[in-house]
């Protein structure tokens, strides 16, 4: 089975680069730490169905300990670990899966095939010229986090 | 004297036609020449016993009504190869040049003119004239032995193998006082001595018996003379055909240059005669013929086909034929006279081999096809239209759908309650015709079951049980059913005897 490591991104430059020079395919941004147990499940997931999607969907990896990159950590207001945030041509999708949160995806995913069907609800929508999509997943597949506003 | 061995050798051309592929040209030059021949076959002959000899050779392809006329006496008068001057001096050469070493780098610019050169081209004739001659011979003993075991000619089909065996057995009836072995293979050794049992031949009277003995005798010093020449060819194949040699090896070279004539006649060949110089026809002795389909001949010794898995045989035979024609070719224009050219070829050859045996590329996962990217593929056609036909809707359901203007629509239940009717059912709208076209729609088989049984019931095929009289208890019996016509039926009417019926109770044993 062909696993080509996924790359990951340390630099601001790399991740300006990507997500202009990805096309009419989905970027997929994980955000997260390699020690981290969650995210190594998440990025499990992500490899193993990275070939499957790569006809329309391009995974990367941002590693959120790099100083570079907290500009994108403070942009995107990523406070828990692992989170993933969707582009489509340089356009920022939202996601709406019934959490507080809809511009990004907290968390892990349980199974592949739940990764895929997220991606390619993305992809439809997008294709449509929508902005925000509405998450396939039951509601018990989504998981579930607490916002802290201002440590309340 | 001369002449007449001249036209010898076109008539054993001709004679072993059936034996071997030879080149066509002298197959219609040898019809030629008999015509000629035939008027004058008495005067130039008249040294020979049997003046019938030479027709005999004409006719050998086949005849059997003139079976007295082949029975010539002499040897002499077949075979005359031995004793011809040609045949002489060429052994000679070849024997002593098989004894002194070569001188290797006297070699001509133009290979014609190389004396070694001319003399493996006569050694390539004179082996093909040899093997024309033991075809003549062979037939010669087979006439001959005929008359005590007929049926040998077809087990043992090659002619050396045949000789020895005649030889062998002699005047013998009795093949168990015969030892075979070693001469053929078992198998065929067994079918000799079963069939030798059943023969209808008689031995031989000893005149006969001496002269198919020497006969076998001729046979067996021309192969070895055969042998003899070719190994001389083959030692000096290296010099001769550096790079046919270089593909696939002296020996098998020799034999190709010996069977087809001469370096340029091997590289005037396609090459898928090549491929089949020297195949020999096997004797299949009952076993099936769909097995051993491979078309090869003499290339079938060479070590590149050896070493093949018998799976990519028939695929190393052709790209053999063809490389090894391509070597022919350069070599009879003394194009490369070191032979790279031909270890070239014999490394593509190999190469070509190995890729065939390499295993197909792993099967990696397909990725998933972009999403809504390649569109629904609905399908048409009359079978589609037959199964619309079921559910299409009918023409009754048109005209209920539609409404009138203006009036008010009747229904069902009356008062606008329950199902309105629609257009249909209005006056005008009847038509004059009804035709019958029997509907395609699905209905449910228990309903399609009591329409059939309605339909039964005014039917030409009706069961002698059923009647359309009612036995009434107040009017006695009456000709229409009343409860027929209210659609109730009759009640005596039962359905026990009801053709569309079924089982009314049915248990699982």
């Amino acid at each position: 089975m062909e696993s080509v490591l996924l790359p990951t991104l340390t630099k601001k430059e790399e991740i300006d680069r990507i997500i202009n020079n990805t096309i009419d395919k989905v970027l997929v941004l994980r955000f997260g730490r390699t020690s981290d147990e969650n995210c190594l499940l998440l990025d499990d997931i992500l490899e193993k169905s990275a070939r499957d999607v790569s006809k329309f969907a391009t995974v990367a990896l941002v590693d959120v300990d790099s100083d570079q990159v907290q500009v994108y950590v403070n942009y995107f207001d990523i406070t828990l670990f692992p989170s993933t945030v969707f582009f489509f041509n340089a356009h920022h999708m939202k996601l709406d899966s019934g959490t507080a949160d809809h511009t990004k995806w907290v968390g892990k995913f349980h199974e592949k095939q739940d990764f895929i069907d997220v991606v390619e609800v993305i992809f439809r929508g997008a294709m449509k010229g929508k902005m925000i999509v509405h998450c396939p997943l039951p509601p018990e597949r989504i998981p579930k986090f607490q916002l802290l506003y201002k440590d309340v | 004297m001369g002449h007449a061995y001249g036209r010898m050798k076109k008539m054993s051309d001709m004679a072993a036609f059936s034996f071997r592929v030879e080149d066509m040209a002298t197959l219609e030059d040898s019809f030629l020449a008999d015509l000629d021949d035939l008027s004058d076959n008495e005067a130039e002959l008249d040294e020979s016993d049997g003046d019938d000899a030479k027709k005999d050779e004409e006719d050998i392809d086949m005849d059997m009504a003139d079976l007295e006329t082949l029975n010539y006496d002499d040897l002499d008068s077949v075979s005359k190869l031995q004793k011809s001057q040609r045949y002489l001096d060429i052994m000679q050469k070849v024997e002593e040049a098989l004894g002194k070493e070569s001188d290797g780098t006297e070699k001509g610019t133009v290979l014609e003119d190389d004396p070694e050169y001319k003399l493996i081209v006569d050694c390539n004739q004179l082996s093909v004239d040899i093997e024309n001659e033991i075809a003549i011979v062979h037939n010669f003993i087979r006439d001959k032995y005929r008359l005590k075991f007929q049926e040998l000619e077809s087990l043992v089909n090659h002619p050396i193998d045949y000789a020895r065996v005649v030889k062998k057995i002699g005047n013998e009836t009795d093949l168990t006082l015969v030892d075979l072995e070693g001469l053929l293979p078992s198998a065929i050794i067994m079918v000799v001595s079963v069939t030798a049992l059943t023969t209808k031949g008689s031995p031989l009277p000893e005149d006969v018996l001496h002269k198919t003995l020497e006969a076998c005798d001729r046979a067996l010093d021309l192969d070895s003379a055969r042998k003899k020449v070719l190994d001389f060819v083959e030692s000096k194949m290296g010099s001769i055909a550096p790079n046919l040699s270089a593909i696939v090896g002296s020996a098998v070279a020799a034999k190709l240059m010996g069977t087809a004539g001469g370096l340029s006649a091997l590289a005037k060949m396609p090459a898928c005669n090549v491929q089949v110089l020297g195949h020999k026809r096997k004797n299949l002795a009952g076993f099936s013929s769909a097995t051993s389909q491979l078309r090869v001949g003499y290339l079938e010794q060479t070590e590149i086909f050896q070493s093949t898995p018998p799976a990519l045989k028939s695929r190393a035979g052709r790209i053999l034929a063809a490389k090894s024609t391509l070597a022919a070719r350069v070599d009879a224009t003394r194009g490369d006279p070191s032979g790279t050219n031909g270890k070239a070829l014999r490394e593509e050859i190999r190469k070509k081999i190995e890729k065939w045996q390499e295993p197909p590329p792993a099967r990696q996962p397909k990725p998933l096809p972009v999403p809504d990217s390649e569109p629904k593929k609905r399908r048409g056609g009359r079978r589609l239209r037959k199964m619309k036909e079921r559910y299409a809707v009918t023409d009754m359901r048109k005209l209920a759908n539609r409404m009138a203007f203006g009036t008010p629509e009747e229904s069902s239940l009356g008062d606008g309650l329950g199902e309105g009717y629609g257009m249909l059912g209005q006056a005008g709208s009847n038509r004059l015709r009804i035709s019958s076209v029997p509907s395609k729609l699905k209905i449910n088989p228990t309903i399609a079951k009591k329409l059939k049984e309605r339909n039964y019931a005014g039917g030409a095929t009706t069961s002698g049980l059923t009647s359309s009289l009612a036995f009434t208890p107040v009017q006695g019996i009456e000709l229409c059913n009343p409860q027929q016509a209210l659609g109730l039926g009759s009640g005596t009417q039962s359905t026990y005897f009801s053709e569309s019926g079924t089982f009314s109770k049915l248990k699982k044993i």
